[in-house]
């Protein structure tokens, strides 16, 4: 597909603890699509965290990517020549050496949850902006300092040229996010990681911050990759939503097809459970059950001990992705020619 | 910044006149006064006698059979405002002098096994953390505790005895004769300090080293993992300038913190190393003005050394402001 930006095949970290491996995320194929936005959706816990930070390999220890690709198409459209063969696997890169800090905070910027504590409170954000600059660019202090302000400005802070000067901790939450987003912007990267960059803001905030991130998007024709657990924000900023429970990506469509005609049980039951002004007196419909212990995964498909859909075969039979359309993608039994499954699986 | 550091040095005022008057009680404290104990010592050992007109003038100088206040009142003032600090009983000379020429030497060794402590641990403290539960980090934490566990007028002793045994030189005071620490300061006098000083230097600081280790170690692996550092991973900082910028930096207050106590740990807590190696010090000379009832000396060491630690609190907290904004900006 030549419109991939990123293509994540059978993505698997593992994290060693003392008390046994947490498999975080268990084969996930994922690809972003340039230009696009996609949202990756999930509980606490599911690993959509962990995936994400692979993208930039800085996934921390205990963590390890155990196996996997990470292929990153970049695209040089200047004068650099033969701009087709400029993939690179981002799993395979050492993650302490020179090609992958080159593309991170360059080509690919991210944006963390806490704009409380993602900023170290010993500098000003003007110089932690500008150390991204400096990083990447052969720009001079002088020049960094007035892009600095320039895109302060541009993400709405007031004042810029009198806060650039200013100690993260003397700004608000959503200003520190502002000034976030204004530094993972400073070297118009092609994709943008938000890990729910709204989660921790009020939800007037929360809504200025996701029109802004929707502006800059667009004007930097950046690729977005949302990572959220809130279904309204989804259905606000996507144009792909990617739903992830315990480690795997049970179900990928559109934004229309998931929220109309949700496939997978887990989908269907997310989507039930958040409350609509319509719905008055009836009550939510929670989805049952708690999120398995990480130590202990259900056998066979791991949304089973909850699912209101499970037959037997969901016990033992692990899931396939089957394809239920252009685009539309799902890991369910119920979509899966299962007296096959088992057919072809007591041969082998 | 400049208004924070006038308003700290106006605080120290009242806290000085407490500290002196506490001082004061305490070398009133003993039983008998250092009078009637000089003019015995000197009837016993060399068997002067003094008339009753001298005996009186000493009294007036000194303003015994004053009442308390007044006797107060009268060293501080002649402390304060002619920097006389009393005659010391014992040495046979002007408090004053005794302290001062004490002083430079205390306050060189306090530096010297404070700088000691600071270039080994933190070094080892960084990478004891960053490579957390690596061979390298159980050797040092291994190593630590020891130095912790030992007494360190016990490494002391040890020391002197292989000095002796095994390199046949002295470890003991701070210069190889009498004479050199007699003499003017000279470049030939410097030299014989320093190829001396470091052992007691190396002996004092080795139990703050191990205790600071332990301090970095614990500090830095808090700020290792917290969302800023992760930030600026994402950045694409090298590990190293990451590393140096972001959580080395967040956990140094401790460390700046610990100037503080320098001065007063050195003088109170050390003064067993000092005896034990010979040392010019303000230490022993302390001790050995509380045992003799000297009470001037005694209590004008204990005065300096008050306002000396005050003044490096002083200065520990400017650099923790200068160091940490958000101590500066009051949050």
């Amino acid at each position: 597909m030549a419109d991939t930006l990123i293509d994540v095949k059978d993505l698997r970290i593992h994290f060693f603890t003392d008390e046994g491996v947490v498999r975080a995320v268990g084969g996930v194929d994922l690809a972003i699509t340039r230009g696009k936005t996609l949202a990756l959706v999930g509980e606490s816990g599911c690993g959509k965290s962990v995936a994400c930070r692979a993208l930039l390999n800085i996934v921390h220890r205990p963590g390890k990517i155990v196996s996997g690709e990470i292929i990153f198409h970049r695209m040089f459209h200047q004068s650099s020549g033969s701009g087709s063969d400029a993939s690179v696997d981002i799993a395979e890169l050492n993650p302490k050496g020179r090609e992958i800090r080159d593309i991170r905070g360059k080509e690919i910027a991210m944006i963390f949850q806490e704009p409380m504590t993602s900023f170290s409170s010993m500098y000003t954000i003007g110089n932690q902006i500008m150390e991204n600059i400096l990083l990447h660019t052969n720009l001079s202090k002088q020049e960094a300092r007035i892009l600095t302000i320039e895109l302060l400005d541009k993400v709405g802070i007031p004042k810029p040229s009198r806060l650039i000067d200013e100690y993260p901790f003397r700004l608000s939450g959503g200003m520190r996010q502002r000034a976030m987003i204004a530094m993972a912007l400073s070297c118009s990267p092609t994709l943008l990681i938000a890990d729910e960059p709204t989660t921790a803001l009020d939800v007037t905030t929360q809504a200025n911050i996701l029109d802004l991130m929707q502006n800059l998007q667009k004007q930097y024709e950046m690729t977005l990759l949302f990572i959220t657990h809130d279904l309204g924000v989804v259905a606000e900023i996507a144009d792909e939503v990617a739903v992830m429970y315990l480690g795997k990506i049970i179900e990928k469509s559109d934004v229309f097809t998931l929220f109309n005609s949700p496939a997978h049980p887990y989908t269907q039951a997310l989507l039930k459970s958040v409350p609509k002004i319509a719905m008055t007196r009836e009550a939510l419909d929670p989805i049952k059950g708690m999120v398995p212990n990480p130590y202990s995964r259900p056998s066979g498909c791991p949304f089973h001990p909850r699912c209101p859909k499970a037959f037997a075969a969901c016990k033992t039979i692990v899931p396939k992705t089957t394809s239920l359309g252009l685009h539309h993608t799902v890991q369910c039994l119920l979509y899966e020619d299962v007296t096959e499954r088992q057919a072809t699986e007591a041969l082998s | 910044m400049l208004t924070y550091i006038l308003r700290r040095l106006l605080y120290m005022i009242p806290v000085m006149f407490i500290i002196s008057i506490l001082v004061f009680l305490t070398i009133q404290l003993p039983p008998g006064d250092p009078i009637t104990k000089m003019i015995e010592n000197q009837r016993l050992q060399q068997g002067r006698v003094f008339s009753e007109k001298d005996i009186e003038m000493m009294q007036a100088r000194f303003g015994y059979g004053d009442p308390l206040p007044v006797q107060y009142t009268k060293w501080i003032g002649n402390i304060v405002l002619r920097g006389d600090f009393g005659y010391s009983f014992y040495k046979r000379e002007e408090a004053g002098k005794v302290i001062a020429d004490l002083m430079p030497l205390t306050i060189a060794i306090s530096l010297g096994s404070f700088i000691f402590t600071w270039i080994v641990a933190l070094p080892i403290g960084v990478l004891s953390a960053v490579r957390q539960y690596s061979i390298a980090d159980y050797v040092f934490t291994f190593i630590g505790f020891i130095g912790l566990a030992i007494p360190n007028f016990l490494l002391a002793l040890i020391l002197l005895v292989l000095g002796l045994t095994t390199f046949h030189t002295s470890f003991t005071g701070l210069f190889s004769s009498a004479e050199i620490q007699q003499a003017p300061w000279s470049l030939a006098k410097v030299w014989d300090l320093l190829k001396h000083a470091w052992v007691p230097m190396v002996v004092i600081g080795t139990g703050g080293t191990a205790g600071l280790i332990r301090i970095m170690r614990a500090n830095l692996l808090d700020e290792l993992h917290k969302p800023y550092v992760e930030t600026a991973r994402a950045k694409g900082l090298s590990e190293m300038r990451l590393l140096v910028k972001y959580p080395l930096r967040h956990a140094m207050n401790p460390f700046v913190s610990g100037f503080a106590y320098l001065l007063p740990y050195l003088v109170a807590g050390e003064a067993i190393v000092a005896i034990v190696m010979n040392l010019p010090t303000e230490g022993p000379t302390l001790l050995n003005s509380l045992l003799n009832l000297d009470v001037y000396l005694g209590g004008g060491i204990l005065l300096l050394i008050s306002f000396m630690t005050l003044i490096s609190t002083l200065l520990s907290d400017i650099l923790l402001a200068w160091l940490d904004p958000r101590i500066r900006y009051g949050n």
